[in-house]
């Protein structure tokens, strides 16, 4: 194996392919706190590329209840009741990745999902952590805790997918690091879906051959967000392109919540994928759970964003989003509005980074009635 | 008394039927007045059989760790311009549906494309210097054999709300309901569809080394697969190698996938290459 450098567990490591960045590398930021679960993020998804014969079971995005939550079943419990986990030293991973854990006459160490496993694709929704005791829903805050986690591709810096097909069937796109299977050339082995770790890629039994989120690359090369992207009910996610840390671009808005701000990490870096789906993490979960989803960063990412308040950059940034269709490559605010502009500088969206609130009297003198319902 | 006789001559009758193959030490191509694709036909009788053991694919990741199929039984015929080769292995289970998690049994055999003493390496050969594969897939008999092309053939129980090549807009069997199911089935869309109705259980194959298996445009094989009480019997039939005469060996090689191991691509039992002669009529 290649020895690669991974920015997200500090040190190098191990990787089947040697280290090739592509010129641009899509990301998106999704705020775990804005989520709803609403699903409407897996219909768009659903509706515009997975209705055809052998992907009904097709989720290339869903929206899964965390802790008990998952599709397929346990993706995650299974790989790291495998993993050869270890403690991070800092920012620092002292353990060993699924490449560097891969068995003899593997290339990286993953399980294979059986259908059965695609069963529920629900399951676990709206499930908390423990027991709710008589007449604790009533009391804030919640003894209980549970969160939504949206999911798609991380179209990862070190791809296990790619890594794994013995075809190279699997390609990363030099113009936006965009991860895709070549339906030309794959023949079905089902390599890919073994060693993702996410789980994301999906083998279909109408076609023989496995399938995954593309990340609406069609739209990508129009400067437009990902159809979950722009469906979204929250607007808890963000598209755009993501720079090396030591080339962060503080006008860059993805380069700012992750590398500056720090408050959107990767999912399992621990894994050693590098993925490009970087999350804000809950705000009311136990930070040793964040910090097994999301890395060490979890409690100051947490920290961060809670004094967004009081910090009218971080503030302004998460106001853009879900404003725009457009890809906005770069941001800036103004005072009390907060803008998002194309490569050329031309502003897509400008937006005031409070509400102006307006309080309507309950009662309208002029038409003599009550304006509300509830007075 | 005359029964009794009449039960002797049965019994010696069926015997000599039943008699098993002569046992070669290579794999003998014999003359056939006519070749057939069926593995229980008379005329596999008489052709010799070749043991071949299997091995582990341990070479190159992804590698098969562990043993499954011990062995595979050979025996060729040809009838001077096609050759066709039986393949019998022992196999508990019947896998022939592919799905998430599920693997096929299939087989195939290899041969040099230039037939020479010189042959390529026998691990699905070397650049610049090709293989040719021809595949059998126990899934795609079962196509052949009649199976559906529904999402209820593989998961009867499936439910299904809408596709949108079935709205009422598109008429049906029309050009446009075609276009629009293309849309989401990638693979069909690129003339890759792996599974799903086909008029041969097998395709035919050419490899430059690991990972380079590519379609064959010149190959015309054929091939039919059966089961026996215990495994498969598989006829793969295919042009006779160019070159190869009673003067002129060459060699060939096996491989096996078990289903129910999920052994599927570089995951599967193997042989190298063994000796192929063509013996000449009598």
């Amino acid at each position: 194996m290649a020895r690669v450098f991974n920015w997200q567990i500090g040190r190098e490591m191990s990787y089947w392919y040697p280290e090739s960045r592509p010129q641009k590398q899509f990301a998106a930021v999704f705020d775990t706190n804005k989520c709803i679960a609403c699903q409407t993020c897996t219909l768009a998804c659903k509706t515009t590329w997975t209705s055809g014969k052998g992907q009904e079971y097709m989720l290339w995005n869903n929206v899964e209840s965390k802790p008990y939550g998952s599709y397929p079943q346990a993706w995650d419990l299974k790989l790291l009741d495998m993993l050869n986990a270890g403690e991070w030293d800092g920012n620092v991973y002292g353990g060993q990745t699924i490449f560097e854990s891969a068995p003899a006459g593997e290339r990286v160490m993953g399980w294979r999902p059986e259908d059965q496993d695609y069963s529920y694709p629900n399951v676990g929704e709206d499930d908390c952590a423990g027991q709710v005791n008589h007449g604790a829903l009533m009391s804030l805050p919640h003894m209980q805790w549970f969160f939504y986690l949206a999911r798609i591709c991380n179209h990862c810096s070190n791809p296990a997918c790619l890594a794994a097909c013995p075809r190279g069937s699997i390609y990363k796109r030099q113009e936006d690091g965009i991860v895709l299977v070549d339906q030309s050339k794959c023949r079905g082995y089902q390599e890919c879906v073994r060693a993702c770790p996410y789980k994301k890629v999906f083998f279909n039994p109408m076609t023989g051959t496995s399938e995954k989120c593309i990340a609406c690359y069609p739209k990508i090369e129009q400067g437009l967000q990902p159809q979950c992207f722009v469906n979204c009910i929250g607007k808890i996610r963000m598209a755009g392109f993501i720079n090396r840390p030591e080339k962060a671009q503080g006008d860059n808005p993805v380069d700012y919540l992750v590398h500056i701000k720090k408050i959107a990490l990767p999912l399992f870096p621990q894994y050693g994928l590098e993925p490009n789906v970087y999350y804000i993490p809950p705000v009311h979960v136990p930070s040793s759970f964040n910090r097994q989803l999301f890395g060490p960063g979890a409690d100051a990412a947490v920290a961060a964003y809670k004094n967004a308040p009081k910090d009218p950059d971080l503030a302004a940034l998460l106001c853009l989003f879900g404003c725009t269709e457009s890809i906005m490559t770069h941001w800036r605010r103004q005072g009390d509005w907060v803008s998002g502009s194309d490569d050329k500088g031309k502003e897509l969206v400008k937006v005031p980074v409070k509400e102006p609130v307006i309080i309507r009297p309950a009662f309208d003198p002029k038409q003599q009635i009550v304006r509300i319902n509830c007075p | 008394m005359r029964r009794r006789h009449l039960s002797c001559l049965i019994l010696i009758l069926s015997a000599a039927c039943t008699r098993a193959p002569r046992l070669a030490n290579d794999v003998e191509v014999v003359p056939a007045p006519k070749l057939t694709l069926d593995p229980n036909d008379a005329a596999w009788r008489n052709a010799p059989e070749h043991v071949a053991k299997l091995l582990l694919q341990d070479l190159v990741e992804p590698r098969l760790m562990k043993p499954s199929t011990a062995e595979v039984r050979v025996q060729a015929i040809s009838n001077g311009t096609e050759v066709a080769f039986r393949l019998s292995w022992l196999d508990p289970t019947v896998n022939d549906q592919t799905g998430p998690g599920r693997m096929v049994d299939s087989c195939a055999i290899q041969l040099p494309q230039v037939t020479g003493k010189d042959s390529p390496a026998p691990q699905m050969g070397e650049a610049g210097r090709v293989v040719e594969i021809t595949m059998w897939r126990a899934d795609w008999q079962a196509y052949v054999n009649g199976r559906g092309d529904t999402i209820r053939d593989v998961y009867p129980n499936a439910a299904i709300d809408h596709y949108p090549f079935d709205a009422q807009s598109l008429e049906k069997g029309s050009a446009a309901q075609a276009e629009m199911a293309k849309r989401y089935a990638p693979a069909a869309a690129v003339e890759n569809r792996r599974v799903g109705p086909r008029k041969t259980p097998v395709e035919d194959l050419v490899a430059n080394g690991p990972g380079s298996l590519s379609p064959n445009p010149t190959g015309s094989s054929d091939g039919r697969g059966s089961r026996s009480k215990d495994g498969w019997a598989v006829v793969i039939q295919r042009r006779l190698p160019e070159r190869l005469s009673p003067k002129v060996r060459s060699q060939v090689a096996f491989a096996v996938w078990e289903g129910s191991q999920h052994e599927a691509g570089a995951r599967k039992m193997r042989t190298g290459w063994i000796p192929l002669s063509l013996k000449e009529s009598k």
